[in-house]
């Protein structure tokens, strides 16, 4: 038996455990990747409870996720309502709020960023030719406007992911229950509320857990779109750890900033299962 | 045996026919991934090769940012590691002797007078070359790493012409303002390129050990010279000098915005000519002009930013001979000239007076050849982190997210927080 799980265990332990385990070890020391670690204890999680913009990136990091809710989950949920029907035409309009899906983060990343340019960006130049170049502002380069451009890039992007989880489950609530509730005088915004949202209840479960996962590991969007900026406004935590791991060559604070981003999203992972076990959409 | 022996001697031919066409490979890793730069080095690769039938070069080139950031840090360590490595004078040749990755090259420019080739400023101790009075990088270019380049037709639509005080650059911008200009463009995304320019500032206003000691970390940024030097920013804020888009527009795009006329000045290196010959329209006419004096009193009033690049030899490579072989070469009058008149300032004596430099280049040459003094840009002088903190804080008041005040107070305690590098 102990054979048999062996390779497993081998290649397991090489590329996951000892990673791992090494990383551990640098959080602990001071390390540039160019000379050789020396140990400094707790100097770099200390560092970390002190540095702002690290503390504030989780606070973006939040704020975004709360987006997703609202661009990417709820968004992906409206729209698979409104697309769930088998008359002509819905079928390619289906495909092209997936379509986002299939294409590149980065690649999408860059191409908002065409399209959200000051100077020559698609939406300043519709406000100018619609007479309202006052409106036109540097979308991306205002810490007021930057984070709210990624959310909404990134609802255009994984909406129609939602959109297909939401699709197929409405797909399997029989639809003598939908009957039912016409003949007893329901809407569609009471059948919405009172049948479908509660039969997609495990769906939606899954979707946020997906979401809040997501989000925390958000960082291409950010770095193509902002690179963290302007001053640090749509900093993630994973855009920071990457500027100071390689940007300026602190290795090992950047090491130390990746297990407390590990401990969180387990933290937050296993008490958002516990949760959704206790209100019983989902054992494990 | 007769049919033995001749499969024997075919054998033998063949063995001894490999040994004459053996041929070494030496690594060289670079950040020129284009421009008229590149065509050189290709060509000098190819001159080289021909000229050397048992030496190949094989180039690794990553683009600027790739390089610094994960490029160079990963080859070094890699295996085979590359013979021959492209880096910043300064900050970052000490760490790299120090860390036993750049091999001591006195024996070799000692050779055939190869170092005396050199005009002699590179190998002074600021210079950023040298490690306990051994060198270490083998110069290859001379950079300004700052000045304003501005757009030659504007000027004289507008009829300007380049300040040479720091109110007369200011009552200039003025004027690009009234006339619906975007008087200076930025793209300052990644920090240092208004860095740079922030911090050359700085030095023509800030007391010299005031400035080495806040880099340094042995003294404050909150000083009365650094608040001079970001209120001088804080005035180009205030009049409007700056592009709306500065905090996250990139570096290249900004560039190509000033090439484009789009701009009219644009604050960055010498860098800019090698892009400039590539993307500019034959009629795109401009030049430079440095950081106007700011304080009359002060020594380095007259300065330029500016910082030696060049090659260093992998202390480990196995083909340390070879590849010093392709250095001399590189760095010989006839393909010095080619660089000089590609953009590249050569170290190399003589040469830039000898090449049919463009109006640009000759402009840089004189600068350097005239400033009573050079300042390094401090991301290669001092701790990375401590100079990208310096570079954030002027761009907050550039931009205008912070006071002077306010920056320099969240400066320190950034500073504080980074703790001693």
């Amino acid at each position: 038996m102990l054979w048999f799980v062996a390779p497993a265990m081998v290649l397991f332990g090489l590329f996951v455990l000892w990673p791992m385990a090494s990383a551990f070890y640098y959080a602990f020391t001071k390390w540039d990747g160019f000379t050789a670690p020396v140990w400094v204890g707790l100097a770099n999680f200390q560092r970390a409870f002190a540095d702002s913009v690290h503390l504030m990136s989780y606070v973006h990091v939040v704020l975004y996720i709360l987006g997703t809710f609202v661009f990417e989950v709820s968004f992906g949920l409206v729209v698979a309502v409104l697309l769930n029907s088998d008359r002509r035409g819905f079928e390619f309009l289906r495909g092209l709020f997936f379509s986002p899906v299939v294409l590149s983060m980065s690649a999408a990343g860059v191409l908002w960023a065409f399209v959200l340019d000051y100077r020559s960006g698609l939406v300043n130049a519709l406000l100018k030719a619609m007479g309202a170049g006052d409106l036109a502002q540097p979308w991306l380069s205002q810490p007021t406007t930057a984070l709210i451009a990624i959310t909404i890039v990134s609802g255009w992007k994984y909406s129609g992911f939602y959109m297909v989880i939401f699709f197929a489950a409405l797909r399997r609530i029989p639809r003598n229950i939908y009957e039912a509730a016409r003949l007893d005088g329901a809407g569609p915004v009471r059948m919405f509320f009172s049948i479908t949202l509660p039969l997609l209840r495990q769906n939606i479960m899954v979707a946020i857990l997906l979401a809040v996962t997501g989000g925390f590991a958000g960082f291409d969007l950010f770095f193509t779109m902002t690179n963290g900026g302007p001053f640090s406004a749509t900093e993630v935590p994973a855009t920071w750890i990457m500027k100071q791991a390689f940007d300026q060559n602190q290795l090992s604070y950047g090491i130390a900033l990746t297990v407390i981003l590990t401990i969180v999203v387990m933290v937050v992972s296993i008490v958002y299962l516990r949760f959704s076990e206790r209100v019983g959409v989902a054992r494990y | 045996m007769q049919m033995f022996r001749g499969v024997l001697a075919g054998l033998t031919l063949l063995a001894m026919s490999g040994t004459a066409l053996a041929v070494t490979e030496i690594r060289i890793t670079h950040a020129t991934t284009g421009g008229a730069e590149k065509e050189v080095l290709d060509q000098i690769v190819a001159d080289f090769e021909a000229a050397n039938p048992d030496i190949k070069v094989v180039q690794i080139p990553f683009d600027d940012d790739t390089y610094s950031d994960t490029g160079l840090i990963t080859q070094l360590q890699g295996n085979p590691v590359p013979d021959i490595y492209f880096q910043w004078a300064g900050y970052p040749v000490a760490r790299d002797a120090n860390a036993g990755y750049a091999a001591d090259l006195t024996d070799a420019l000692k050779s055939d007078g190869w170092g005396d080739t050199f005009v002699p400023s590179v190998w002074s101790a600021g210079a950023g070359t040298m490690v306990d009075g051994k060198p270490y990088l083998i110069p290859a270019s001379l950079d300004v790493t700052n000045t304003i380049w501005y757009n030659k037709t504007i000027f004289a639509e507008d009829g300007l012409t380049p300040p040479k005080t720091w109110e007369e650059f200011l009552a200039l911008i003025k004027v690009l303002v009234e006339k619906g200009e975007t008087p200076i463009i930025e793209g300052n995304q990644e920090f240092w390129p208004f860095g740079n320019w922030a911090s050359h500032i700085a030095a023509k206003v800030v007391p010299p050990e005031e400035y080495a000691a806040a880099f340094e970390q042995t003294g404050k940024f909150n000083t009365a010279g650094f608040l001079k030097a970001l209120n001088h920013i804080q005035e180009l804020h205030t009049i409007g000098a700056f592009n709306k888009d500065m905090a996250g527009l990139g570096a290249d795009p900004a560039m190509a915005t000033f090439i484009e006329g789009a701009a009219v000045m644009h604050p960055i290196g010498s860098w800019l000519i090698g892009t400039a010959k590539e993307l500019g329209d034959a009629d795109f006419d401009y030049a430079s002009f440095d950081t106007p004096v700011i304080d009359p009193t002060h020594p380095l009033k007259d300065s330029v930013i500016g910082t030696v690049t060049g090659w260093v030899v992998h202390a480990k490579s196995t083909h340390q001979a070879e590849a010093v072989r392709f250095l001399k070469f590189y760095t010989n009058e006839a393909n010095q000239i080619k660089r000089a008149e590609a953009g590249s300032l050569s170290p190399i004596k003589g040469v830039n007076e000898k090449a049919n430099l463009d109006p640009q280049t000759k402009q840089m040459a004189e600068m350097l050849a005239t400033a009573p003094a050079m300042v390094p840009p401090p991301d290669t002088t001092y701790p990375v982190p401590v100079a990208e903190a310096y570079y954030q804080a002027a761009a907050m008041v550039a931009t205008g997210e912070k006071t002077p005040v306010d920056a320099l107070v969240w400066l320190d305690d950034t500073v504080a927080v980074i703790g001693k590098q």
